[in-house]
């Protein structure tokens, strides 16, 4: 984006910080928050007394049921995924389709899931869905994560509608024009043309979403299913309200979250810089 | 005339509704679970020692072993599904869980929404945990001040309205607890039974329960309305808990002490 | 005024929709402050949320290395972290480590209480996004424009408070606008640590009535006000900052 114009005539410049590059972080961040982790947990361990164990042995004991938490949080987070970008592809094409009724219907849809808070929707979805659909003779059970996962593909769904239909929007008019002079069909400009162009721009937005709606899937524990901050709270209950595990239990989650968004967003930087000079 | 248009209007309104309102189905659910082979449950799972996890991430605690007991009655398995106290009835109400044990306390106004076993299993009265230097001795100490509770439950409203109390209510126990210990509310509005079972442990050393017990009220185990069958058999099943003993047997097994109300229903159905 | 609560608690008897915050006295005390304090979290939110993202965008230009990695640090750790863990994170692993201040009733109370770490947590959360969002405005502002500048003396505070900073924010509008919009929806996770906000208040009243079909219709259409208000907001300031050729 930096524009410089080559005809102004050089002057003298006083030394100016370059902008700075935000993937410079490197992993030594995790490590500064594993140690920070433990540094908070010293003095708790300190206080460790005879009745109760320490931070350490108690946070170990739960560890593998955290860690189950986690990994229900990133499955949820994987199959919202793949609903909503489904979903959210059929709608962004429906968003430039040529029929006005078809266009107007998308665009209603997608304001509407994107405008209303994350929250809310998975509120709706788990009081408002039934707990078993039955289509003719069979019976779809929907547990309670599977709601969830529909609550959260809502919104992703309006997102990655608004990604395909900026990206189509993008391609300059001309790849139309060029196309429809050499006879393809809509459907063939729209499969062979355009939307492989667009594959590449929706790429960045589109992880830039998915790591949005993982930490998004924390909003579960609310609604009762049982992911990771959910069994938090009710490892806190069961270790009977000790204060002293708050900051590791709490620090031990975010951990876990950055550990694994951190990666992808680097990735989608990575993918961003590549593709930015190419288009 | 005002009073025939909103009555119109409120008909025409009514017809609309009527339009969307489901049907609701007779099966029986006994049925259902002896073809499913699994009994579901809602139980609470931040509620020590009525419901709570253990490492493994089982739920565990007396309301679970009461419902390993219908299980075993019906000749099935049971699967435990946790519950909070804002979305217990919701869960009844969908068909969710079969039956719920989930330290619900008996209301008219619940009665309406989901169907409450006859008779009561358990019973707790409404109380604050607060720290021994406040004094407190009335609820009306409590004006104006910030109290925490739990989200869904029953008494807030009227700790809030009647003695004006400022509720600050979490999602779960653990939440409260530690808002509480914090000094961010200068008591915790919970059930008696469960301030007793905390005020055992070492931390609570400086705290008290300090009020009268208010709303004394039965708690309720709950199937979901009309399912008569499910309830007469559930209504035995509980007077033979009394009868037997059993709940007196889980209170010494979880290291709550015999509350009065499990000791006197014992002594009825002798 | 009475008509209408009457006729919406005969709407309750006759047809089971029941909208108890607006026949209910009580119940509607409650939504009205819950109202309230959405849109007094959601401005003071905004308000600080692009302040940080001012303040973050010119120091992440300073020429001292640790500045500039404590801010990028800062940016990688909100944007990376649950907002919700980190709204609890603030709430009760720091806050119970904060000084205690002395209440009106004697008692040892955290120096800010839940409001106070509502606000600080989601500013930050959303003054990470913000941040980046100048930082992308403040590139593409023409190398030749600070130059020039620079050639006429200014220091750099000044160039970026009169120069570069308002050229950035009209490219940086439609963006800021989405994050503030995201923002103003993220203020409902207060509900999780008791700030009395719209749907905290709304759950009480959904678990006293058993009403929630009617309680969330009825939040979804308010959430739906406040953003178009904030949006119709923004748009009007996106056409009132606009210069000729600049921009898109």
């Amino acid at each position: 984006m930096n524009k410089t114009n080559p005809k102004i005539m050089p002057v003298m410049m006083a030394p100016r910080a370059r902008a700075t590059d935000p993937i410079r972080l490197k992993a030594w961040h995790g490590a500064a928050l594993a140690a920070f982790v433990v540094l908070v947990s010293i003095p708790a361990f300190a206080q460790a007394d005879g009745a109760r164990d320490s931070v350490f042995t108690a946070l170990a004991r739960w560890m593998p049921l955290l860690l189950k938490g986690f990994i229900f949080n990133v499955v949820i987070s994987i199959s919202a995924m793949a609903i909503g970008t489904l979903a959210g592809a059929a709608l962004g094409l429906g968003q430039i389709s040529l029929s006005s009724w078809v266009r107007k219907t998308s665009w209603f849809v997608t304001q509407f899931f994107r405008n209303a808070p994350w929250l809310v929707l998975l509120f709706f979805a788990m009081f408002l869905l039934p707990f078993e659909l039955r289509i003719g003779g069979i019976i779809i059970p929907l547990p309670d994560y599977l709601k969830a996962i529909i609550g959260l593909s809502l919104p992703v769904m309006a997102n990655v509608s608004e990604i395909v239909r900026g990206a189509v929007v993008s391609l300059p008019s001309g790849q139309w024009e060029a196309a429809e002079s050499l006879a393809f069909t809509r459907t063939q400009v729209l499969w062979r043309i355009i939307l492989p162009q667009c594959v590449k721009r929706m790429l960045p937005p589109w992880m830039n979403l998915y790591s949005i709606l993982t930490m998004a899937t924390v909003l579960a524990s609310i609604v009762g299913v049982s992911e990771v901050m959910t069994l938090t709270g009710q490892v806190l209950a069961a270790e009977g309200g000790r204060t002293d595990l708050l900051l590791p239990i709490y620090s031990t989650v975010l951990l876990m979250f950055f550990i694994y968004c951190y990666p992808i967003a680097r990735l989608t930087l990575r993918l961003e810089k590549k593709f930015a000079v190419k288009t | 005339m005002i009073n025939k248009f909103l009555k119109g209007l409120t008909t025409a309104v009514a017809l609309g509704a009527f339009a969307f309102a489901a049907v609701p189905a007779q099966a029986d659910v006994l049925d259902d679970i002896k073809e499913r082979g699994v009994l579901r449950v809602g139980v609470k799972a931040d509620y020590k020692p009525y419901g709570f996890r253990d490492t493994s991430g089982a739920i565990i605690g007396i309301e679970p072993d009461l419902a390993q007991d219908v299980a075993d009655k019906l000749g099935v398995a049971v699967e435990f599904i946790p519950v909070v106290s804002s979305n217990r009835m919701q869960f009844l109400e969908q068909g969710k869980v079969d039956l719920m044990i989930a330290t619900m306390t008996d209301k008219p106004d619940r009665r309406k929404v989901v169907s409450i076993v006859d008779p009561n299993y358990y019973s707790s009265g409404t109380n604050i945990l607060a720290a021994k230097s406040f004094g407190f001795t009335a609820w009306e100490d409590l004006r104006g001040k910030p109290v925490c509770g739990i989200q869904g439950a029953f008494y807030n409203k009227k700790t809030g309205r009647d003695f004006g109390a400022n509720i600050v209510a979490f999602k779960g126990t653990a939440e409260a607890y530690a808002a509480l210990q914090a000094g961010n509310c200068v008591g915790f509005v919970y059930d008696d039974s469960s301030i007793i079972a905390s005020l055992a442990q070492p931390q609570w050393s400086d705290y008290e329960m300090p009020l009268p017990t208010i709303d004394d009220a039965p708690w309720g185990l709950a199937v979901k309305l009309g399912e008569e069958g499910f309830n007469t058999l559930m209504s035995e099943m509980i007077v033979e808990w009394h009868k037997s003993g059993r709940i007196l047997e889980l209170e010494t097994k979880w290291g709550v002490e015999n509350t009065p109300f499990a000791t006197a229903m014992n002594a009825k159905y002798q | 005024m009475e008509a209408i609560y009457e006729w919406f608690r005969l709407l309750y008897d006759n047809t089971g929709i029941n909208l108890p915050f607006i026949y209910d006295s009580y119940d509607r005390g409650r939504m009205i402050s819950g109202f309230f304090m959405t849109v007094k979290l959601s401005v003071l939110c905004l308000v600080l949320s692009v302040i940080i993202g001012m303040a973050g965008a010119w120091l992440q230009n300073s020429p001292l290395k640790w500045t500039r990695r404590i801010v990028n640090g800062y940016i990688q750790l909100f944007r990376n972290t649950p907002p919700l863990v980190q709204l609890y994170f603030f709430y009760f692993a720091i806050g119970t480590m904060l000084p205690k201040v002395t209440n009106d009733w004697g008692g040892q109370e955290p120096i800010l209480g839940g409001f106070a770490w509502a606000v600080i947590s989601l500013s930050f959360f959303a003054g990470a996004y913000n941040v980046e969002i100048f930082r992308s405005g403040l590139e593409a502002v023409p190398d030749s424009t600070v130059e020039a500048a620079e050639a006429l003396g200014f220091s750099r505070f000044h160039i970026y408070k009169d120069i570069t900073l308002p050229l950035a924010i009209r490219v940086a509008l439609p963006a800021l606008n989405n994050n503030l919009v995201n923002l103003v929806k993220t203020t409902t996770l207060a509900y999780a640590i008791a700030v009395p906000e719209m749907l905290y208040e709304a759950n009480q009243i959904w678990s006293d009535n058993v009403n929630v079909t009617e309680m969330m219709v009825f939040m979804l259409l308010v959430y739906f006000v406040l953003v178009g208000v904030l949006v119709w907001g923004m748009n009007r300031w996106e056409r009132a900052l606009k210069i000729p050729g600049f921009g898109a």
